[in-house]
């Protein structure tokens, strides 16, 4: 039996691809013109010549270039740590054996649902007292590890190699460490790169924690969107030409790596 | 799944394997730089060229970026940043957050008058002001309200809010009212009157409203309470004052006439009404002129009265700090000085339009002679130098003063939006004052 | 060299479809490796054994270290703030017991907040599973470019709740809106977006549906390629329609699945910040609280009435309750996925 789609298949996509891009397209209308085009009667449908007018602005009413540096920064410390350290606990759970490992693995596996977002007030609390708020520091820190990176590391690698390879490594006389990295490190790539990927986005979009812990003057990106947001009046070809700018750099990721992204969540065990 | 780069390796390629571990190490050491590097975003104060560098925090527009330029350029041994954020509330938040993290402050912080009186509750966290050299600079209340309860001066006053009207000229001729600025002045002589005639105003113009918002009316009549919300000693009488429940009544049974745009103060449909004829007057503290001109751009027919009902009424105005993290505190001082002299504060006041709180400065002609083309070229200077001078309640407000004016515009609001009956309204407002303490 | 291989029996592989449910860690034997040693004990053998046994707490013990101290010892620490007078700015004061969750239950926001949260969560997971499980039948075909349709719908991901909350507070502006232009299109009076309680919670959920849809389709879809073709064979011979074979065989087969995004959506609706604080300028959840949700009213208590000591209060109590969902999510997918294998 064969099942190939019709026209209804083709037709219910496409619209629902439109409705997934409509949004940032009419983000790009309204960042794109004057502001009174919220309030015209009859919205335009073709971009306007002000976005980079628009986007000049965004620079100069927020630290829009110090936003972007930070967001970086952060976002590639968190995910390169993640994978790091992640792949090597998630190593060890699939592939050595040791006193504790099964308690410890379901310790991690259950930590997996809980929201440690809600320990932001201690954390609050004892960033102020090493006198980190306000540095990137307090961002980074709480996203140097998942219990997430290490479940999903270990799902990997159980299956990723052989066991026959690391025997062959220790074999010919291999330090742990060694078989780690000659034989679990590239063995892990594919999915070391999706996780970096994962935590990459996922500390670029963060909200919350930045900001409590950082003040106005050294935003991330999405700081410095709320920012362009809480003038007494809102401009919104301005506050839309910053949403725009601000998802420039993971759209452009997104059409680099989209393909991987895709095969990473559905080899399911992404968590948002 | 196997990688056909691996091979088993060890002993037989002993050198590379060295090698990737040395990459390996170097990754890691990288990963940790840019940790450490990351650290380093700190704004301590001193720079290699034995400069001083002085952060500024304001919210809104005080007008200080060429008195700053100015500033820098007399005192070359300064370097000084501003850091400005939207509004006050969110100033605040990061106000309070770095105060509580004992660290990240800027030099100097400008704190906004109705907050200011929470802040002096925080008074050993801020440097004390007091200087010979100042005294007497700032209209009386404005300095007491920078003073703290065992006399230190904690702000120096910025700027003040003396209120006049502005109003739609178009749409009053459209409306058959008097035009003239002039003329106008009679019909703000005192809330009933202005009321009346915006009875009068939405009959012949029932797509307008009267007034741009509920809030900005009720903030105007609580701000000519002596004691709106608490008593001199600080207990909270909002619920007891029948003052506070007579403008509650009033702003709301206008609202039920139509005179109001039943819209929340800068939010967003507030600002698109400036571009939609949506109301035709409200009330015009100076730094509003700048709000106004921003929002109704390419609208014409603005102007203002020099009148207010019941006389006058402040509404805002902000003043400089110096908290007790500053590492220069003494330069900060000096800078929080200058910037808030006569000379400097009308310059903010052509630049940006905050209306100076300093004595001296309201008589300047410099100030006096200031026209606004917007407004129909209003002689804005000498209006809000007689609004000024007609402001004889200034409102005492008390630590839980910010918190309670939240909460009773968001009653007056609930009322616009239909969500509660007046009553019901003042009822939550009540539990909500309970809930503040 | 006589040492045993230091690898854990292979082929305890938990499904790969479902993070939450995977309950069974390596079954491997809590018995040490024990390596048969030879009589002379040479230094670089005690070095080779102290390496087997010693390095995978190393590797472990970094994340491990990490995770303890901002993760779990936060949230353990929450506890003792929240029995505790503390403020923002004073800092910690005296023990009152339980007198801050006394705060928290007697205020009418709180509540307000819990019923906005719920409400909002209703909103945003049902919709955006039956959305997804559609969305995923239909790319479970044989698609011509089927990984342009499987990135576009992924699109809505890449835009970090913050900008989908301003693209959205823009399009759901309550008089000059594009949703209002739109109904009033064809003839439905304006919606006021940011005044009404339950028309706000719509605006809200529908950024999260439109950021998330496409996402949760994608794990369905994969669930739905894992159903073996020849029971749609045998449904079809038995005479059943595409809607029919979907819901008969596709949605059962990939129940486990669907209960994961159920939970996981769950878990993550349960924790609204960013839409609720963004969808207006003010930042409160609406001049009635009308969107606040419970990690808004958080917020605003730790933050704006500085009180951390009954904010932390919420946090506990939020905390438990996640923590009881995903329990009772575990137990689901077990008895669940027990009984169809």
């Amino acid at each position: 039996m064969t099942r190939r789609p019709g026209f209804l298949v083709y037709g219910l996509l496409t619209a629902f691809i439109i409705g997934s891009t409509a949004p940032l397209y009419w983000s790009l209308l309204v960042g794109s013109h004057t502001k009174d085009v919220v309030t015209r009667d009859v919205p335009p449908l073709l971009p306007g010549g002000h976005f980079f007018d628009n986007a000049q602005r965004v620079f100069e009413t927020v630290e829009f270039w110090k936003a972007l540096g930070n967001s970086l920064l952060v976002s590639t410390v968190c995910a390169t740590s993640v994978v790091f350290f992640c792949t090597l606990a998630g190593y060890a759970f699939a592939k050595l054996r040791f006193r504790g490992s099964a308690p410890l693995m379901i310790f991690v596996v259950a930590t997996l649902a809980v929201p440690t977002q809600l320990g932001v007030i201690p954390l609050f609390i004892q960033m102020a007292k090493l006198g980190w708020t306000g540095h990137l520091w307090a961002i980074m820190v709480p996203m140097l590890v998942t219990a997430f990176g290490v479940f999903f590391m270990r799902q990997y690698l159980v299956d990723a190699i052989p066991d026959e390879l690391i025997e062959a490594a220790r074999v010919d006389g291999c330090s742990m460490i060694r078989t780690f990295w000659n034989v679990a490190v590239p063995a892990a790539r594919p999915a070391a790169a999706i996780l970096w990927l994962f935590t990459f986005m996922t500390v670029w979009t963060d909200f919350f924690w930045p900001m409590i812990a950082l003040p106005a003057t050294n935003p991330t990106v999405q700081i410095a969107l709320q920012q362009l947001q809480s003038g007494y009046y809102v401009d919104y070809s301005l506050v839309l030409a910053g949403a725009v700018l601000s998802t420039i750099p993971l759209l452009v990721l997104f059409v680099l790596t989209g393909r991987q992204l895709v095969a990473g969540i559905m080899q399911g065990a992404v968590k948002g | 799944m196997q990688n056909t780069t691996t091979g088993p390796v060890g002993r037989s390629r002993p050198r590379a394997a060295r090698l990737r571990r040395g990459a390996a190490i170097g990754a890691v050491g990288v990963l940790f730089m840019g940790l450490a590097s990351a650290c380093g975003g700190d704004d301590s104060g001193s720079e290699a060229d034995g400069k001083v560098t002085l952060t500024v925090a304001t919210f809104n527009e005080f007008g200080y970026e060429e008195l700053i330029e100015q500033y820098m350029e007399e005192n070359p041994d300064i370097k000084v940043v501003q850091k400005k954020t939207g509004t006050w509330e969110e100033h605040r938040d990061n106000l309070y957050t770095k105060l509580a993290a004992g660290s990240g402050l800027s030099d100097i912080e400008a704190i906004e008058g109705d907050g200011m009186a929470a802040i002096l509750e925080e008074a050993d966290a801020f440097t004390d002001l007091t200087d010979p050299e100042v005294e007497g600079r700032w209209l009386d209340w404005k300095t007491e309200g920078g003073t703290s309860t065992d006399g230190q001066l904690i702000g120096y006053g910025t700027d003040a809010g003396p209120e006049g009207i502005c109003y739609r000229a178009d749409l009053f001729e459209q409306a058959g009212l008097p035009t003239d600025r002039e003329e106008v002045e009679a019909l703000f002589t005192d809330w009933d009157t202005y009321f009346a005639t915006g009875k009068e105003f939405v009959e012949k113009m029932p797509d307008v409203a009267w007034y741009d918002s509920s809030k900005g009316t009720s903030q105007a009549m609580i701000n000519q309470l002596e004691f709106p919300f608490e008593d001199a000693d600080n207990n909270v009488v909002a619920l007891e004052n029948p003052e506070v429940k007579a403008v509650f009544d009033k702003v709301t049974e206008m609202q039920a006439a139509g005179l109001a745009t039943d819209l929340d103060q800068w939010s967003d449909d507030w600002v698109a009404a400036f571009q939609n004829d949506g109301f035709a007057t409200m009330a015009c503290p100076p730094w509003m002129l700048g709000v106004i001109e921003g929002n109704a751009d390419g609208v014409e027919g603005w102007d203002l009265a020099n009148a207010f009902p019941g006389g006058g009424g402040n509404w805002g105005g902000s003043y400089l700090t110096v908290p007790a993290q500053s590492e220069h505190p003494e330069e900060a001082m000096a800078l929080a000085n200058w910037l808030t002299a006569p000379e400097q504060q009308i310059k903010a006041y052509e630049a940006k339009g905050p209306f100076p709180s300093q004595e001296e400065a309201l008589g300047d002609p410099q100030l006096t002679d200031s026209v606004n083309a917007f407004f129909n070229d209003a002689p804005t200077g000498e209006i809000y130098s007689e609004r000024a001078a007609a402001v004889e309640v200034q409102p005492y407000k008390g630590p839980k003063y910010g918190d309670i004016i939240t909460a009773f515009q968001a009653a007056i609001l609930r009322v616009d939006q239909g969500q509660e009956s007046p009553d019901e309204a003042w009822e939550s407002f009540a539990a909500d004052v309970e809930r503040i303490g | 060299m006589s040492l045993d291989h230091p690898v854990a029996p292979a082929g305890d592989v938990v499904s790969t479809t479902s993070p939450a449910g995977a309950t069974t860690a390596p079954r491997s034997t809590t018995e040490v490796p024990v390596p048969r040693e030879p009589r002379r004990r040479t230094l670089r053998h005690r070095l080779s054994r102290l390496d087997v046994q010693l390095s995978p707490y190393l590797y472990i013990s970094p994340f491990f270290i990490l995770f303890l101290v901002v993760g779990l010892f936060p949230l353990i620490y929450t506890g003792y703030v929240s029995v505790h007078q503390w403020s923002l700015i004073g800092g910690q004061g005296e023990f009152v017991g339980l007198e801050n969750y006394r705060a928290v239950f007697e205020d009418r926001y709180f509540w307000r907040a819990l019923r906005n949260t719920f409400s909002i969560f209703v909103l945003s997971s049902v919709p955006q599973v039956c959305i997804a499980m559609v969305l995923a039948g239909l790319l479970d075909t044989q698609l011509r470019g089927r990984t342009f349709w499987r990135m576009g719908i992924l699109v809505p991901f890449v835009v970090a709740p913050a900008a989908v909350t301003l693209i959205f507070g823009n399009l759901f502006g309550d008089r000059y809106g594009l949703v209002n232009d739109a109904l009033g299109l064809v003839g439905i009076d304006a919606i006021a977006w940011h005044v009404d309680t339950f028309a706000s919670h719509i605006a809200i959920a529908s950024m999260v549906n439109w950021r998330w849809t496409g996402y949760n389709a994608l794990i369905l879809l994969a669930a739905m390629q894992a159903v073996p073709r020849d029971l749609y064979e045998s449904a079809a011979i038995d005479g059943a329609g595409k809607i029919r074979q979907f819901l008969s065989v596709t949605v059962p087969m990939i129940r486990p699945t669907i209960i994961f995004v159920i939970i996981t959506t769950t878990i993550g609706g349960l924790q609204i910040f960013t839409e609720a604080r963004l969808f207006d300028n003010v930042g409160l959840g609406g001049s009635d609280r009308q969107w606040q949700t419970v990690t808004l009213y958080l917020w605003e208590i730790g933050w704006r009435v500085r009180n951390l000591g009954m904010a932390s209060a919420v946090a506990w109590l939020l905390f438990l309750f996640i923590v009881a969902v995903a329990l009772l999510n575990l137990v689901l997918t077990r008895r669940i996925g027990g009984g169809s294998r």
